[in-house]
């Protein structure tokens, strides 16, 4: 740790720091800002409510909104819209709680009952507790089972049927929870949205009051604002610059947990099974890769044969062949070889990389050749010169090209859409991010999440390989 | 133990021949020292009795068994580099061990060598270093390390020496030379050094322009140079030739015949009249037991001269400079020696 503070604090000017340390400190710490700001604003985006990330926000920490609730209340007078503060978080995010969450944790029926009226009724379409309350009503009366059918059925088959004289009879409160079930008007489901709340200065009474908003954009000048005491008031228009926001830091875990236990709502997620593909292909490919690049650049750097240059020009050419042109060939390859589906399909096509034997033949012509022929009067075979002697020399080379194989194989998209997107258990964690984004659903809290796991494993690398891009090259006994 | 025998043996890079036809023959248990300028083909030729470059014509035999076709590994032969050629990722015992391990030794004897090397050469305290932990003088010795416990019947040194200062070498020659005579075997050994060839060698192969001037003991290529090449390399500083022509009468009179130089050591020059030569002195060093004079003579010829005393001679002195006859060395127009 100390020699990292002395390495960061040394300095040019022989007392204290210089013109230059400055400028070349100030420039280091742009770059840094520059490649670290996005990282940041990755992870913190990654745990924002899918609420916030609707919403656009820009906020670089989770900050979420003190939220009220705008309940929309339908009845034999018209619509009635009321503002309800002071929810319990779970009321407010219950749409976005998982299903055994909902009722394990919670008991909506024993918190609707502490409200009455208007309230009560926004709270119970709110909590999904509607069709329960009227399925008990249907058996209590001993009205006929095509009523609880009734709500699905197409309109045709609904003409068949005639609900109102089973509304006659009921109570008030009766023919509002049938008909609220049923669709019947004036009746309909309640609404019931969370808003954020704002205060601003009243210009009627010039007051401070508070007003809930749907939305905020900062790039605009007004905002559309409701008046939490007179909801009914209607909409009124706010300067932007003039609101207060109130916030509060609330980190959304589920974007992680969710996925990880596969528990997204509408598909399948595995994430271990997206991982453990992943994994398998990026150490298998990295191996492959690393001993068959090394042996060819062993071969073009340390012996001499007829077309050597001719192999190396054909190696370094493919190189300008731009990879885009090959899908159609590596398609048909992979497909003819019977390895579609399967993840060999992923590693074998891109084992061989001409950077990396450009690489590694670059490095290799540094080591004497002294050292082979020293090997090779200690009775050395070829093998084992290109194993025990020439393999460890160019560690240091074959550290940057395993680090690179390990980054371009976990974040590969291509290869694994050419060779494996007809099979879902195949599919590689850059396969399974996509999913989050599909025709009709576009869940990029879980996306960003599961963005942030999938850097883990290349970071990891990255910290724990860089060490022998230093070291191994300390010393190489030959003067 | 093994006798070394080379027939004609010739090396061509493409269209250029860098070796012509050399024919050596070197006893058992000899040390035999290959000295020339550099890019005169000794290390080729080393190169080529190791088995490293291939043979373009002729027949390299050790203990008559003809080895062209042999492998470097089989010939039973080892060899020191210049550069030492130490693997860098191993440490000294690993060096020692690798060659034994790949002629599947087992592991007792390997240890026993590499301790009985060890101890030959003082270098158990860094047994478990690698080579970039060591001295120039260690890695040497790590170097001849790993061919002694080969146990070869012929060592081999390209230049071994020429990487250390000059003390060390001083030291390390010593022990070389002590080392052959505890183990004995034949040793060939490259250096464009003619000092150490001097000391070391049982027997020195003059090369130049890929061909053998001369074979022979160090005294005798001292004694009788068998051509202008031979008589200016060897010795230091070096012979002094003159020009036929630009000697004085008295002593073309006692040239023989077709002499076209006279080359004489500087060391056998005094101040004396008999048979002199007329001297300008340009520059005069002074080395407490040896003194050193540089003129010309009357007929320019470049002249150096060795006093083993101090002289009170100054620059810019005209003085008469003579030599005895036996040491007198006659070469021809084609440079060989004329035998007086």
């Amino acid at each position: 740790m100390s020699a990292v503070l002395k390495f960061l604090s040394r300095t040019q000017g022989k007392n204290g720091p210089s013109f230059l340390d400055w400028v070349s400190y100030a420039y280091l710490f742009l770059g840094f800002l520059i490649i670290f700001l996005p990282v940041l604003w990755l992870l913190l985006n990654s745990i924002k409510s899918q609420f916030l990330l609707q919403k656009l926000d820009t906020n670089i920490l989770p900050l979420d909104y003190d939220r009220v609730v705008r309940a929309t209340v339908f009845g034999p007078d018209g619509k009635e819209i009321f503002i309800m503060k002071d929810m319990p978080d779970w009321v407010i995010y219950w749409n976005e709680l998982r299903d055994e969450d909902k009722k394990n944790e919670n008991n909506p029926n024993e918190f609707i009952s502490q409200y009455e009226g208007k309230e009560y009724y926004a709270l119970r379409t709110h909590l999904g507790l509607v069709s329960e309350h009227a399925k008990n009503l249907i058996n209590e009366k001993n009205f006929p089972e095509w009523l609880i059918k009734y709500p699905s059925m197409f309109p045709d088959a609904k003409k068949e049927y005639d609900p109102q004289e089973y509304l006659i009879n009921l109570d008030l409160e009766d023919t509002r929870l049938l008909s609220e079930f049923l669709g019947i008007k004036p009746y309909k489901p309640n609404g019931f949205t969370s808003q954020i709340l704002i205060s601003a200065i009243n210009s009627e009474t010039n007051k401070v009051e508070e007003y809930s908003v749907s939305r905020l954009n900062n790039n605009k000048d007004t905002v559309n604002a409701r008046l939490i005491t007179n909801p009914q008031g209607g909409i009124v228009k706010l300067p932007t610059e003039d609101i207060i926001v109130n916030k509060k830091l609330r980190p959304s875990w589920i974007n992680y947990s969710d996925p990880l236990t596969n528990n997204v709502r509408g598909m399948s997620f595995d994430a271990v099974k997206c991982l453990s593909n992943s994994v398998f292909v990026t150490i298998v490919a990295t191996i492959i890769t690393v001993l068959i690049n090394s042996m060819a650049a062993f071969a073009l750097s340390k012996y001499k044969f007829n077309g050597q240059i001719i192999f190396f020009i054909i190696i370094l050419a493919t190189l300008m062949v731009p990879a885009s042109v090959l899908i159609v060939g590596i398609f048909k390859m992979v497909s003819v070889t019977g390895l579609n589906g399967s993840l060999w399909g992923v590693i074998i096509p891109g084992a061989a990389t001409p950077t990396g034997v450009f690489m590694l033949r670059q490095y290799m012509l540094t080591i004497p050749d002294e050292l082979l022929e020293a090997a090779r009067m200690d009775a050395a075979s070829e093998w084992s010169i290109y194993w025990k002697i020439v393999f460890p020399l160019a560690l240091p080379a074959i550290a940057v090209l395993g680090i690179l194989s390990i980054i371009w194989r976990w974040n590969d998209l291509i290869l694994p859409m050419i060779a494996v997107s007809t099979t879902k258990t195949a599919y590689t964690i850059q396969l399974c991010l996509l999913d989050f984004q599909g025709e009709y659903v576009a869940q990029e809290h879980y996306r960003l999440a599961m963005t942030v796991v999938s850097l883990i494993p290349t970071t990891l690398v990255f910290v724990f390989l860089q060490r022998y891009i230093t070291s191994g090259i300390a010393s190489t006994g030959i003067k | 133990m093994a006798t070394l025998e080379l027939k004609q043996v010739r090396k061509n890079y493409g269209s250029l021949e860098v070796v012509h036809g050399v024919d050596l023959f070197i006893n058992n248990g000899e040390f035999c020292v290959l000295v020339g300028p550099s890019g005169c083909g000794k290390s080729t030729l080393l190169r080529m009795i190791a088995g490293l470059e291939k043979i373009t014509k002729g027949e390299i035999l050790i203990d008559s068994k003809v080895v062209n076709t042999i492998s470097a590994a089989r010939r039973g032969l080892a060899m020191v580099f210049q550069s030492y050629a130490l693997y860098p990722h191993m440490s000294v015992r690993q060096n020692l061990a690798f060659g034994l391990e790949n002629l599947k030794m087992n592991v007792d004897e390997i240890d026993k060598r590499i301790l009985e090397a060890a101890r030959l050469l003082r270098m158990e305290e860094y047994l478990q270093r690698k080579p970039g932990q060591l001295s120039g003088g260690q890695k040497q010795r790590v170097a001849i390390g790993r061919a002694i416990v080969r146990e070869p019947s012929i060592y081999l040194f390209d230049e071994p020496l020429s990487n250390l200062d000059a003390e060390l070498r001083v030291a390390t020659r010593v022990e070389l030379k002590a080392l052959h005579a505890r183990l004995g075997n034949t040793m060939i050994y490259v250096t464009h050094d003619q000092v150490e060839a001097m000391t070391m060698a049982d027997k020195i192969v003059v090369m130049n322009d890929g061909i053998i001037e001369q074979v022979g003991a160090p005294l005798e290529l001292y004694n009788k140079p068998a051509n202008k090449f031979v008589a200016g390399f060897i010795g230091s500083p070096k012979m002094n030739f003159i020009n036929f022509d630009s000697l004085p009468n008295n002593i073309k009179e006692i040239a023989p015949s077709k002499s076209s130089t006279l080359g004489i050591r500087p060391e056998h020059l005094s101040i004396i009249d008999k048979n002199a030569l007329l001297l300008n002195v340009e520059t005069v060093e002074q080395l407490g037991s040896d003194s050193f004079l540089y003129g010309k003579t009357t007929g320019n010829q470049k002249i150096s001269i060795k006093l083993n005393h101090q002289t009170e001679i100054q620059s810019n002195q005209d003085i008469k400079v003579g030599f005895n006859l036996e040491d007198a060395h006659w070469f021809d127009n084609d440079d060989r020696s004329i035998n007086s």
